[in-house]
């Protein structure tokens, strides 16, 4: 009798269900019935196209917290990259072809964000653990053999077969920034893991990672995003430990963490994302071994050099990517027979728009503000053209900090 | 009021608690066997009487979702399902766009821009004895 009483009342409380049928899967789905709160996550995945179980996993049917959440994959993160194929990917989703630009899962994961082959190589050479500075080892096992650098496998870093001590405190306490990665603890680290660290906007919400309002995904980078890793302190050598900053850092010029380094107003005014490219950030699907073979925007990217004009290019065909990219981050309307700017490596710098007249206009993709400026040739300037290092510019442009 | 004995008592709590749990149980049995699962979509659409469209329209059909097209041929329809990744197009003059990722159909339905690569569904519709048009999404 008991027993029963408590199952009538367990079922008494169960809430009435409401239901979703997404059309992706076109499976009932009852989720809401408790998350009806959580906004839509973009408008890229609305919830009506994709409802929550394509993402999150769990039992779509069940109205019992434990049982519906028991099967959910990364917990509340389904694009942490222990899990994010089956979240995030399919061949119309984010594991597509790299010729239509849809291998983004392909590339995170072999990106030096990721594998922080780089670092671990430096310091790893520098204590005597391997022969030579090249990478050999990444957080990840990956092989690519058609990893078009000619590094095609990295093993995984196990401190625990170098019997190096510094190898150990390295990876002890440097470990802090790759993607996968949990974040220190303090607001200013606030991020998740995977896609999600640059792609949910955490910094500066003084929202908590587990408050269920966070749904957010954005191709919007703002400063203060990338900024949960980069600018938050020094790894010293001296003693193998991450000093993470004790300030706030408000001021980009001059907050900056290297006191010696010099800057020129598009590097503290713009947002990161707003010159450096989805490439560089997320990887081109081959492996690196450090960070300097795949970040290479430099400063004629865009201003060109005092004998050439920065690379452009119309925009003649309706599937170039540059337009998906501009509907997924609307600062800027393009149309056909636009000019926009793009790299030595043809990615187009979609939000950087020819003018008439020789100028150029840069929409910020996370502040959307309007920039103009002029491209070196026709300038005064009398920069070697061969010495574009942003050192060499940094003579005549920098600020005074 | 008589005396209610030891043996009476327990009788009674006895048969209550087991027409109680009789009761319960039978409350369970019958919600358990009238569950009813979800229905399935619908797939059949009234559209009311085809002298509502008339020749040359073009009637967005947000609840299907659809858009009902007559011309010289007769009736049509088109889903507004994406077939890229089943978001709802939105309409424009020239055609269709999807506002998930893009893709742009014409008014035929052709894909003009990926990421779909394929057009958007043709609906059957067809009157009924009482000359109503009946959309099907089967």
């Amino acid at each position: 009798m008991s027993a029963l009483l408590v199952a009538a009342w367990n079922e008494s409380r169960k809430p009435r269900p409401v239901v979703l049928v997404p059309t992706l899967s076109g499976r009932p789905e009852y989720c809401l019935t408790c998350h009806a709160d959580v906004p839509q996550i973009s408008a890229a995945h609305p919830t009506g196209t994709f409802g929550c179980v394509s993402c999150h996993g769990g039992q779509p049917l069940a109205l019992d917290a434990d049982l519906a959440h028991s099967t959910m994959r990364g917990g509340r993160n389904p694009s942490d990259f222990s899990v994010v194929e089956a979240s995030c990917g399919g061949a119309n989703c984010h594991s597509g072809s790299a010729a239509e630009g849809r291998d983004h899962i392909q590339r995170a994961l072999t990106s030096v964000q990721t594998t922080y082959a780089g670092a671990i190589a430096t310091v790893r050479y520098a204590f005597g653990a391997q022969s030579g500075p090249g990478a050999q080892q990444g957080i990840y096992a990956i092989e690519d053999p058609h990893s078009a650098t000619g590094l095609t496998a990295l093993t995984a870093f196990d401190p625990a077969h170098d019997a190096n001590p510094s190898v150990q405190t390295f990876a002890a306490n440097c470990l802090n920034c790759h993607l996968s990665a949990q974040p220190l603890p303090g607001a200013q680290y606030a991020r998740f893991t995977g896609c999600a660290a640059c792609h949910a906007p955490t910094a500066g919400t003084g929202v908590q990672l587990n408050a269920p309002t966070l749904h957010q995904l954005t191709t919007a980078i703002s400063y203060a995003q990338c900024n949960t890793c980069h600018n938050r302190g020094n790894y010293s050598m001296r003693d193998l430990q991450f000093h993470p900053r004790t300030d706030a850092p408000a001021d980009r010029l001059r907050d900056y963490y290297q006191p010696i380094a010099q800057f020129t107003r598009c590097e503290y005014t713009l947002d990161c994302v707003d010159c450096h490219t989805r490439t560089e950030a997320m990887g081109d699907g081959d492996i690196h071994g450090n960070k300097k073979e795949i970040q290479y925007i430099r400063c004629k990217t865009c201003h060109g050099t005092p004998t050439e004009l920065p690379l452009t290019k119309a925009l003649t065909d309706p599937n170039d990517i540059a337009f998906r990219l501009a509907l997924l981050n609307p600062v800027v309307d393009l149309k056909i027979g636009d000019t926009i700017l793009v790299t030595e490596k043809g990615e187009p710098l979609w939000n950087i728009r020819a003018l008439p007249g020789g100028a150029y206009e840069l929409f910020g993709k996370a502040s959307g503000q309007r920039f103009t400026f002029r491209p070196v040739m026709g300038s005064r300037c009398t920069q070697n053209p061969e010495d574009q290092s942003s050192a060499s510019c940094h003579q005549c442009h920098s600020v005074q900090r | 009021m008589p005396d209610v004995s030891r043996r009476d008592f327990l009788t009674l709590l006895r048969d209550g608690l087991l027409a109680g749990s009789g009761l319960l149980a039978l409350g369970g049995l019958t919600r358990f066997l009238s569950y009813q699962t979800e229905p399935p979509p619908t797939t059949e659409f009234d559209l009311g009487p085809a002298a509502n469209y008339p020749i040359g329209s073009r009637t967005r059909l947000p609840d299907v979702p659809a858009i009902l097209i007559h011309n010289a041929s007769g009736f049509s329809a088109l889903s507004l399902v994406c077939t890229h990744l089943g978001c709802t197009v939105e309409q424009k003059v020239d055609g269709s766009i999807c506002p998930c990722h893009g893709s742009r159909y014409d008014e035929q339905g052709n894909v003009l821009r990926g990421p779909a690569n394929r057009p958007l569904r043709a609906l059957r519709v067809e009157p009924n004895a009482g000359g109503h048009l009946i959309l099907h999404t089967d």
